[in-house]
């Protein structure tokens, strides 16, 4: 039992030091392309982090958006760089006098000193209001209590946070977008490997979507995956037709909130409280919910991969 | 239908509202226009019922979901927040008249629906009363303003946009950083049950060091308030004028709110530290602005100034915080109408002349009556003249602090007036002046005058309407809520 123990121990301790390690490297690294490398490195040993401090649904949360689609995202995001700019070596900044770099390192071990004191004393295990949502876990419509506190208990911050990633394709929209990705014949490899892997990406993120009520999974987690689907899809070469891209994408990005606003409507009529389901009806309208949301944030995902506005004639 | 006016859920209804327009814009570009304004006039309509409500019954308290804090989150409004509400929906109808004529069709396309988006989100911010959902609305609130700065894709509002979205994130995660510890300490994330079981510890302390520090970030509180003249000087007029006046605004009444219910009792210390700073900012920012060439600077760097007078109220409020809150809030009020005058004002000037150097306005005064009116009147209240709402707020925080001996802030209160007059009387000095080399002067739409006529017109009512204004603020409008509300806002 001991080794057992001391193992933990030490996995634990390895973890906590490559994840500084990586931090620091990233930081550092002069090269961009390397910098991301290690960025995606860095978010798959956050997941195995969040494994190990008993946190499944965030683990897949991050390895599914924090190394793969942010990677996915930077990665677009520097073949783009190096086709804008020929220099591909980030500027160096100037480097500060001694005493402004003293100043600072004094400052900053200071504050990390204390945040450090401040994490030490702190209990090392609350229930905060782990209690509160196992007691009414049985009416919240789901057995799963993170999907209960994301859908039911805290239903209208995760509206707000849909509204979130409406906020982030417009955005990026607003600027005109990017510049068309340059047609490239389809490499037979990544177009059979596609074919195959679609499907399957498919069914995970019905199945993530499905078990969420019970176990780890849910909306974002499946959304994620099957925005993942779409990244390959647009990697081996589709596109979205011109009609698809009008008002049926605008429909696609926006369905989760639309959903949100609608059942937020109607309780606030028919329950007078916003958001307040039913006993009978909460896991329906949980898994409408998370359905729906499930779609958007996989389109938006996928967009953001894009990154081209939808009216390529109003570029700026 | 009266008893359904009475009865709605106005304090639900301006967070959807808002929410469900900035979708239908998103949806139907050709009407977001059309859409955008008639959403804005509503919300203000709303935000009347809501405040008909707040004056009967006492303050406002929804249980979203049926929860009821601390496992689900309560929407809350008192006379603070429903004061906040009424600046935001006021001013955002007067910028969204301007917003109509001043942008071009391609661009309407993009602002209505993440100003409306924005809208939702600061209605909800001023709402809240979780410190959690708070950090959801700050991020929504930070994002959509970002978006808005870079909204022209000029490269100088693209890098300032690109700042301005780095400061933001750092002051978000900061506060985050400080909701975990405190929802670990203490077990909830619901201001009242934390106000209850709250005790000065090195948790809570690192707590309080954090989320003040990302406010004071998102605020610009000098000297963190380098990311705010690029990025507010870059931005279309319209823009400007909302992040001067509500977007500041909004992480600032997080730190009031959470100083009046959690953080008073114990940190003295770092109140003294918080006005100092202020008076830090008053003076900094009112040199740099009197330095500036161009207009938008100028605005940009007095917001900076004018910021330093909301951060008087913290080492004031000791001895009377009820009262110190409530004239920090009239102060953010008044600014908000001043500052958006100002800067549709100066968005109309760059129009006209097709810039913004202060030293070319060549007789604009003649050529731009209202504009430069609206100018002056707006610069009226920033300097704290009478009858301005500017003036009210002032002289009140004067008399505190010269009620409880700090003369040192009364001198920097004085002196800040004084260097506000200096760069308001340079810019009305070069309106008169005709330029070396007169140019084409392009026609403004008379909306956009007159809405920023109108802002600055309302400056100057803020501070004829004072004491119904106060009234509104006070404390006892919470306590009548009775046994219903058991937070009352004393602090």
């Amino acid at each position: 039992m001991d080794v057992i123990v001391v193992l933990e121990w030490a996995f634990d301790a390895v973890l906590g030091l490559g994840l500084l390690w990586l931090a620091w490297r990233t930081l550092n690294s002069p090269d961009l392309f390397k910098a991301i490398v290690l960025f995606i490195s860095f978010g798959l040993l956050m997941a195995l982090a969040w494994v190990r401090l008993n946190a499944p649904d965030i683990a897949l949360a991050e390895a599914a958006i924090g190394a793969g689609l942010t990677g996915a995202l930077l990665l677009a995001a520097l073949a783009r760089l190096r086709t804008t700019t020929d220099n591909t070596m980030p500027a160096q900044l100037p480097a500060g006098s001694w005493f402004q770099r003293g100043l600072l390192i004094v400052l900053l071990s200071g504050s990390a000193a204390g945040l450090g004191y401040a994490v030490w004393i702190l209990p090392s295990h609350t229930s905060g209001l782990s209690m509160a949502v196992t007691a009414n876990l049985d009416v919240s419509g789901a057995r799963n209590p993170v999907t209960a506190v994301l859908l039911n208990f805290r239903g209208y911050d995760t509206m707000l946070e849909m509204i979130v990633l409406l906020l982030a394709v417009l955005g990026i929209w607003s600027l005109g977008g990017l510049p068309p990705r340059p047609e490239r014949p389809a490499v037979a490899v990544l177009d059979t490997f596609s074919r195959f892997l679609i499907p399957v990406f498919i069914l995970a993120a019905a199945y993530l979507l499905w078990v969420g009520a019970d176990a780890p999974g849910g909306a974002f987690q499946a959304g994620s995956v099957l925005g993942a689907a779409g990244v390959l899809l647009l990697l081996s070469g589709w596109r979205p037709g011109v009609r698809l891209m009008q008002w049926p994408l605008r429909l696609a990005l926006t369905i989760g909130a639309i959903t949100f606003i609608i059942l937020g409507v109607l309780t606030l009529l028919y329950e007078q409280q916003l958001l307040a389901y039913p006993v009978a009806q909460a896991g329906r309208m949980i898994i409408l919910l998370e359905s729906l949301a499930t779609v958007s944030i996989a389109v938006t995902l996928a967009i953001l991969f894009l990154g081209e506005s939808p009216d390529p004639e109003e570029k700026k | 239908m009266e008893a359904i006016l009475a009865n709605a859920d106005w304090g639900v209804i301006v967070i959807l509202l808002p929410l469900t327009g900035g979708i239908v814009c998103f949806l139907w570009p050709a009407v977001s226009k059309t859409a955008g304004l008639i959403t804005v006039a509503a919300v203000v309509l709303a935000v009347a019922g809501l405040g008909r409500q707040i004056m009967e019954h006492g303050a406002y308290r929804h249980t979203v979901g049926g929860w009821g804090a601390p496992l689900g989150i309560d929407l809350f409004a008192d006379g603070l927040s429903l004061f906040m509400l009424i600046m935001t929906a006021l001013v955002g109808l007067g910028i969204s008249c301007y917003a109509k004529s001043y942008f071009n069709p391609r661009d309407a396309v993009w602002f209505w629906p993440v100003w409306l988006f924005l809208l939702a989100a600061l209605n909800a911010l001023f709402l809240a009363a979780d410190i959690f959902n708070l950090y959801v609305t700050l991020e929504l609130t930070g994002l959509a303003a970002v978006t808005l700065t870079a909204l022209t894709g000029r490269i100088d509002a693209l890098s300032s946009a690109m700042r301005y979205l780095l400061a933001m994130l750092a002051g978000s995660l900061a506060y985050l950083l400080g909701v975990a510890l405190l929802y670990h300490d203490s077990g909830s994330v619901d201001i009242a049950t934390l106000a209850q079981r709250i005790e000065p510890n090195a948790t809570v302390w690192a707590a309080l060091g954090l989320m003040s520090a990302g406010l004071a970030l998102k605020t610009a509180l000098f000297p963190l308030s380098f990311w705010l003249p690029p990025a507010h000087a870059s931005a279309p007029a319209p823009v400007s004028a909302l992040l001067s006046a509500l977007v500041v605004k909004a992480s600032f009444y997080i730190l009031l709110r959470l100083w009046l219910e959690l953080f008073a009792d114990f940190a003295e210390g770092v109140s003294t530290l918080l006005g100092l700073l202020g008076a830090a900012a008053i003076l900094w920012g009112s040199l740099q602005a009197l330095r500036q060439t161009r207009i938008k600077l100028l605005v940009a760097y007095s917001t900076v100034a004018q910021i330093g007078y909301l951060f008087l109220v913290y080492p004031l409020a000791s001895a009377s915080s009820g009262l110190a809150a409530g004239i920090a809030a009239y102060l953010a009020f008044s600014h908000a109408l001043a500052k958006s005058a100002m800067f549709l004002a100066a968005g109309n000037l760059m129009r006209f002349g097709g810039h913004d150097r202060i030293a070319d306005l060549d007789r604009a005064v003649q050529r731009l009556p209202l504009t430069v009116s609206a100018f002056a009147l707006a610069g009226v209240s920033i300097m704290g003249l009478p009858p301005s709402g500017g003036f009210t707020g002032k002289w009140l925080l004067l008399d505190a602090a010269m009620s409880q001996g700090r003369w040192d802030l009364a001198a920097v209160m004085i002196i800040g007036g004084l260097l506000a007059a200096g760069y308001i009387f340079k810019v009305l000095g070069y309106a008169f002046m005709q330029a070396k080399e007169p140019h084409d002067a392009r026609a403004v739409p008379a909306g956009m005058e007159w809405a920023a006529l109108l802002l600055a017109v309302g400056s100057i009512l803020l501070g004829l309407m004072a004491s119904e204004i106060f009234a509104l603020i006070h404390p006892d409008l919470v306590a009548n809520a009775g046994g219903a509300v058991e937070r009352v806002w004393t602090a």
